[in-house]
């Protein structure tokens, strides 16, 4: 199987401190592609150098190179980049806009047509499991919906523009059992038409939903595989370590 | 291959445009700081080629229809100075007061009534202080003490320290509350008075901000031309307490409609107000300078 | 107990200040509603200044009209200034360094005398560039008066968009450019009305900047940009400083500071307007 998305010695550093040093991973399409590891190891970092959100921060100087379908696309433009991979922030993030404003955002942008806007609206919120509890609601504010409700709202409002790839940066962690739950069932689904990469802290939620793991530390990865390989037989001892609670 | 963060990559061609266009008025606009400086120091210039900038700051007489013409801002500089440093004396103490209290003593409501209204002290015209200032103080200094004049530095010393209090109130106060809402519960818990706290902790943290408070009211002071035109009489001579004076925003006002242009007279006003801008930019940027490194403190 | 009478002095201090501010407060008010309030009748609001001194009686309509158009051309010119340089401050410009001189540069404009405005007012806008004593003139050099105080305040009100949802954006593909107009700007239409507003009631009270560049003594109600005007604060000066009517002075005074109310509680209902929504 060809990798949907590959980065070769990708390095990103910040004024000086390297953040991220020489990253080679290569993720499988459709797919949920889980990566762990301690805070500060540089998981954040890394999610924001695939969809080049990295560049709108001062001072940050990206090295080496990331494949997506072959291209590189450090070289491309980064609007281009972001319509093909998406992103969901660990804080939900609704525009202060109606509900509907805020799924037609993206698709005005991109200059859809009314009559198509609407029907896209209706698919994504059905996938991302809110259209039920909405659909009577659609002008209502974004920001008065449930924490749950408005994370729901920001992965379908990314899944609007259909890009490839889904990045999903800790999006349970601030969310209850229940909701989290409910996320995880959605992106379960999800990956049948896209590829997803998570960074979790929750290392069962890895285990639930990822088909492959990446191990992070200080900037490296320092073990990748298969999950349940990963967490029955960790290679690394730091991986095991990390695993069995130590690092945290 | 080495990608390092910049802006206008990721824009359209409008959206470049657009930048374009805001980074242009922004120059713009902090470059007419400069370009009024220059303005007025070019006119100055001309005339202190004729007048040394000495015998301008020195001189005692200023009469600009005699021949020849005197102009001697000695005057003028003494009388700004003086109404404010009076003004700052009779409000500083009270401002202080005030934003101890709304800091300290009142509960969460009283704030909020008071500060607003505060700022509407700070919002009502020069003119309109200037007139209130005629009808009240001096008017109570002639029938109460029958002075021949009420227009004195006295009564625009007063007036000037109701014009100023608003702004150290709420400088003050802004310190005074960061300070209460790191320290207080310490404080308290260490069950000291709040008397004790004022004292002995409130204010020896807030001196940085206290010398700024002063430094802000007494430049805004210096600069005020209507309403202490108003009632200081306007009188270009020495100034004493109880007796009219002219400050050099008074004198600019007054004299600039009967000026041509060109004309000697006219260059001296552009160098009398060049004198004060100059002196209130190096007291505004004090100003700036403390206060960022208030910011930096907090 | 001993406490107690230790710290009196300091408490009768607290007290007079904050009784002797308000009642400075109360009574400059007061005294212009309680004699103003008598002055106020349709013909003094809509009427033109009559008789001999020209003010002693007829109305102030051509000062209102005139301290209408001074602001209002002191707005426009002074968000134009103020709104761009915002948006490059706080959306495109990431330099710091730049920021803080910048941010210098706007304080010490503030802090310029309005005299000295005026003075570079005329010598600028009237005599160099021959607009001449006209509401143009007036209201540009308004605009410079106004321009720190609108740009401070919007400035403010954009850095306190939650950068989160700007990157939200940002990371659907849509340009910076697009983020600020549809997502940003939308947001913040109430604070920079509210800016403005603030601004315009800055201007309208201001006599000094206007004092050769635009104001006279008596004029019609403007016809054109170019035409000089009277104003509320200048007509309230000359009033008073002539000598020709305490009453009308009295009536003037009272219309400005009813005018700048009105301005002032511009941003309280926006900011209720905001919380119903």
């Amino acid at each position: 199987m060809d990798p949907m998305l590959e980065t070769r010695n990708l390095s990103v550093s910040f004024g000086g401190k390297v953040i991220l040093k020489g990253i080679n991973v290569s993720i499988p399409p459709h797919q949920i592609t889980a990566i762990i590891g301690p805070s500060g190891c540089g998981k954040s970092t890394f999610l924001k150098s695939l969809n080049r959100l990295i560049n709108e921060e001062e001072g940050a100087i990206t090295e080496g190179h990331v494949l997506l379908d072959g291209e590189n696309i450090l070289s491309l433009q980064p609007e281009k980049v972001r319509r093909r991979i998406g992103m969901v922030f660990q804080t939900p993030t609704p525009f202060p806009l109606s509900i509907f404003d805020n799924m037609a955002y993206p698709l005005r942008y991109y200059g859809y047509k009314k009559e198509n806007i609407h029907t896209i609206i209706i698919e994504k919120l059905k996938i991302a499991g809110l259209y039920e509890e909405v659909q009577n609601n659609l002008s209502m504010k974004a920001t008065l919906l449930s924490g749950g409700q408005q994370q729901r709202l920001c992965i379908a409002r990314a899944l609007t523009v259909e890009p490839e790839i889904l990045l999903l940066d800790e999006p349970c962690s601030a969310l209850d059992i229940k909701n989290t739950l409910n996320i995880e069932t959605m992106l379960a689904k999800l990956c049948e038409h896209y590829t997803i990469i998570i960074v979790t802290h929750n290392l069962f939620q890895a285990r639930r939903l990822a088909h492959k793991t990446l191990f992070m530390l200080d900037g490296e990865i320092v073990e990748e595989g298969c999950t349940s390989t990963i967490f029955s037989q960790p290679q690394d001892e730091r991986t095991a370590e990390y695993i069995s609670g130590i690092y945290g | 291959m080495k990608n390092s963060s910049y802006l206008f990559v990721e824009e359209d061609k409008r959206g470049r445009f657009f930048v374009i266009i805001c980074k242009g008025v922004t120059l713009l606009s902090v470059s007419l700081l400069f370009f009024m400086f220059l303005f007025i120091a070019k006119e100055s210039l001309i005339f202190f080629q004729n007048t040394p900038l000495r015998a301008f700051l020195t001189g005692q007489r200023w009469n600009p229809l005699a021949t020849p013409p005197a102009f001697g801002l000695a005057p003028m500089i003494a009388a700004t100075v003086y109404v404010s440093v009076l003004a700052t004396a009779i409000a500083f103490p009270i401002g202080v007061g005030v934003a101890t209290f709304l800091s300290v003593l009142a509960g969460n409501k009283l704030p909020n009534i008071c500060l607003p209204l505060i700022d509407l002290m700070a919002g009502i015209p020069s003119v309109v202080y200037g007139f209130a200032g005629l009808l009240i103080i001096v008017k109570f200094f002639e029938t109460h003490f029958s002075f021949s004049s009420g227009e004195s530095i006295l009564a625009g010393g007063i007036l000037l320290s109701v014009m100023i209090l608003p702004y150290i109130i709420s400088t003050c106060h802004e310190s005074a509350t960061k300070i209460l809402r790191r320290y207080k519960h310490v404080s308290t818990a260490l069950g000291v008075s709040r008397w004790h706290m004022i004292r002995y902790l409130l204010f020896p943290s807030m001196s940085k901000a206290l010398f700024s408070a002063l430094i802000l009211s007494f430049s805004r002071a210096m600069g005020e031309t209507m309403a202490v035109m108003m009632v200081i009489g306007n009188s270009p001579i020495f100034p004493k307490l109880l007796h009219k004076a002219q400050t050099i925003p008074g004198l600019i006002a007054l004299e600039m409609g009967g000026a041509h242009v060109g004309s000697p007279h006219y260059r001296a006003l552009f160098a009398a107000g060049f004198v004060l801008m100059f002196v209130l930019f190096v007291f505004n940027t004090l100003f700036f300078i403390i206060e960022k490194s208030l910011e930096g403190d907090a | 107990m001993n406490r107690f009478r230790r710290y009196r002095g300091i408490r009768i201090w607290l007290f007079i200040s904050i009784c002797l501010t308000f009642a400075s407060l109360a009574i400059i008010l007061g005294y212009i509603f309680i004699h103003g309030i008598n002055e106020l009748s349709i013909q003094f609001l809509l009427g033109t200044p009559q008789g001999f001194p020209l003010g002693i009686e007829g109305g102030i309509w051509p000062a209102i009209m005139g301290s209408l158009g001074f602001t209002s051309i002191a707005c426009l010119f002074g968000s134009i200034l103020a709104i761009p340089t915002a948006i490059w401050l706080v959306f495109y410009n990431k330099n710091l360094c730049i920021t803080s001189l910048c941010h210098f540069f706007i304080y010490s404009m503030a802090g310029v005398p309005s005299i000295i405005l005026g003075l570079f007012g005329y010598a600028f806008f009237v005599v160099t560039l021959k607009l001449g004593v006209s509401l143009l003139s007036g209201g540009l050099i308004l605009g410079v008066m106004i321009f720190p105080f609108i740009e401070v305040r919007v400035e403010k009100s954009f850095r306190e968009f939650p950068l989160q949802l700007v990157q939200a954006s940002l990371a659907l593909g849509v340009t910076r450019t697009w983020t600020l107009f549809h997502l940003v700007f939308p947001a913040s239409l109430g604070d920079i009305a509210s800016a403005i507003a603030l601004g315009g009631s800055f201007a309208m009270g201001a006599t000094a900047p206007i004092l050769f560049t635009g104001a006279v003594l008596f004029a019609p109600v403007p016809r054109s940009l170019f035409s000089p005007a009277m104003a509320l604060p200048n007509h309230l000066y000359i009033l008073v400083g002539q000598g020709i009517s305490l009453s009308k002075a009295y009536g003037t005074a009272l219309v400005l500071i009813i005018i700048l109310l009105a301005l002032n509680s511009v941003p309280i209902f926006i900011r209720m307007h905001r919380k119903e929504g």
